[in-house]
């Protein structure tokens, strides 16, 4: 599902966020990525997103090349991922079910379609009542599994999580966690950043780990460290 | 995939609304600067009409009766040429008479009807060697008297003072018309701006999930048409409410066969086409640099 080929990413000032990467990811798979902060963590979720394009290497994901895709297919990739992140990217003046209902909006889902699923997916991330608040009335666990489904009602092949946990209670974050590992199991493969030791220890999947940019540990059912 | 029409007018409402005063702002400027540029389009048009036979150089016309003989013009004709104090003489016919009369007042078609090439006077357009009002005064006045003759109508210092004025005002509102066009575009371009930046999280969503990057733009860059085509339709309006005025503008007994300074309904529509299309064009510029310039996509 994922490749990196020798995956180089250098920003200005000559640091290297990624240097000489090599994996693969299987379809299905769910792996945590850990590391110090600036250890390329979130440089690697970023050019699995093509938000940033590698200087040397390349990338497949579903079986393109993303390095060499052509700017205007860049949307077209991206249907393909769903995201979430630490600081959730809700829009706080839709409510709940627009704010998932934009998601298919802005690609142009009918409106009929966009009737059936949002409260569909609502109902899998545990929000089925609480389609009409506004995300300030929710709390952040509430508020990242609106983002969750935001990411998932498009039924992506991959799920990127950019510290989904981190401004989350550890009660709270493990209820997170067990959203992910059912919408793993539905198939789709999940790529974690995290620092929450916890959970990687609990959850015992694949860990890779980065150091300065550098691949230092894949441990398939690993720990934190 | 279609961009939805819905969306799209959704999206350019609440962008407009969310920045009502500078939009206001962008389309006054719009409608002024366009006004300026009909302003000016008008009045020189106006001018040449009112003073087509007046041109650079012509001094005094001599009219001659509508029944004048063949004999009696040619006599008048051959003296002005032979006459070392005439330049040029240009012959103005009847039929090219009357075909200048339906130019200029196409918009009184019932004035025209009663109009044939029979009834109106042939005339002399005499460019003097000298301008000097005295010589030119003593020159026109010799024909004054002679057979056939129904009249010599001399270019006044309010014609020349009309004309001077007309170019200079014409020169000064471009010029004005110019800087303020200039302006408007500024004003589109950052009222597009704002919108963008007062949605960015919107759009960084968009980009997210997936949005292609004219779905994102579309929007923005009506948003700019819009503002354009309000300005130029208000420019416009206040140019049909202003167009009366202008046509009883000169004194009567200045332009006494056609007296009116007028432009046409035709050369009016040929002018708010022409502002029309400016404004969708400032519209369409501003938007499309602020899209490219601040949305990076």
């Amino acid at each position: 599902m994922i490749r990196l080929e020798h995956v180089t990413k250098t920003y200005k000032g000559d640091v290297v966020a990624l240097r000489d990467a090599t994996l693969e990811i299987e379809k299905g798979e769910f792996v945590f990525l850990v590391g110090a902060s600036g250890s390329g963590k979130s440089t690697f979720i970023r050019l699995l997103n093509r938000e940033e394009v590698p200087d040397a290497g390349r990338i497949f994901v579903a079986g393109k090349d993303i390095g060499a895709l052509s700017p205007w297919k860049v949307p077209f990739l991206r249907r393909n991922i769903g995201c979430v992140f630490q600081d959730f990217k809700l829009l706080s003046n839709k409510t709940v079910f627009e704010n998932v209902a934009f998601a298919l909006e802005v690609i142009g889902r009918p409106r009929q379609v966009i009737r059936t699923q949002v409260p569909a997916i609502l109902e899998l991330v545990g929000l089925g009542d609480k389609a009409s608040r506004f995300p300030h009335e929710l709390s952040g666990g509430e508020q990242q599994r609106v983002s969750i489904a935001r990411a998932f009602v498009n039924r992506p092949l991959v799920l990127l999580a950019d510290e989904p946990t981190g401004n989350l209670d550890p009660a709270t974050s493990v209820g997170i966690m067990r959203l992910l590992d059912r919408i793993n199991k539905t198939g789709t493969t999940v790529v974690m950043a995290t620092h929450d030791r916890g959970i990687v220890d609990t959850m015992r999947r694949r860990v890779i780990e980065l150091d300065r940019g550098s691949i230092v540990r894949d441990q398939a059912r690993g720990v934190y460290e | 995939m279609a961009i939805k029409l819905d969306y799209v007018i959704r999206e350019t409402g609440s962008n407009l609304a969310r920045n009502i005063t500078i939009t206001i702002a962008s389309i006054l400027t719009v409608m002024v600067s366009l006004f300026l540029v009909g302003f000016s389009l008008m009045v020189s048009q106006g001018v040449r009409n009112a003073t087509e036979r007046w041109q650079e150089g012509v001094e005094f016309v001599v009219f001659m009766n509508a029944d004048a003989t063949e004999e009696q013009i040619s006599s008048v004709r051959a003296d002005l040429e032979s006459s070392p104090e005439v330049q040029r003489v240009t012959f103005v016919d009847k039929s090219e008479a009357y075909e200048e009369f339906k130019r200029l007042f196409s918009d009184s078609p019932e004035l025209v009807d009663s109009v044939t090439p029979e009834i109106l006077p042939s005339s002399f357009r005499v460019e003097p060697v000298t301008k000097d009002a005295d010589v030119v005064q003593a020159l026109g006045n010799q024909f004054q008297k002679r057979p056939g003759v129904l009249k010599v109508v001399f270019a006044s210092d309010t014609i020349r003072l009309i004309q001077q004025l007309s170019s200079r005002l014409t020169i000064g509102m471009a010029v004005v018309a110019v800087i303020l066009l200039g302006a408007a575009l500024l004003l589109i371009l950052n009222t597009i701006r704002m919108a963008m930046f007062a949605r960015r999280r919107e759009i960084e969503v968009q980009k997210l999930v997936g949005a292609t990057n004219w779905f994102i733009r579309v929007p923005f860059m009506v948003e700019g048409l819009v503002q354009g085509i309000v300005g130029a339709a208000m420019a416009i309006v206040m140019l049909v409410v202003f167009r009366p005025f202008f046509e009883s503008w000169l004194p009567e007994d200045e332009f006494p066969l056609f007296s009116a300074l007028t432009t046409s309904s035709v050369e009016a529509f040929w002018i708010y086409v022409v502002i029309g299309v400016v404004g969708c064009l400032i519209g369409t510029i501003g938007a499309g640099v602020a899209v490219t310039r601040f949305l990076d996509v």
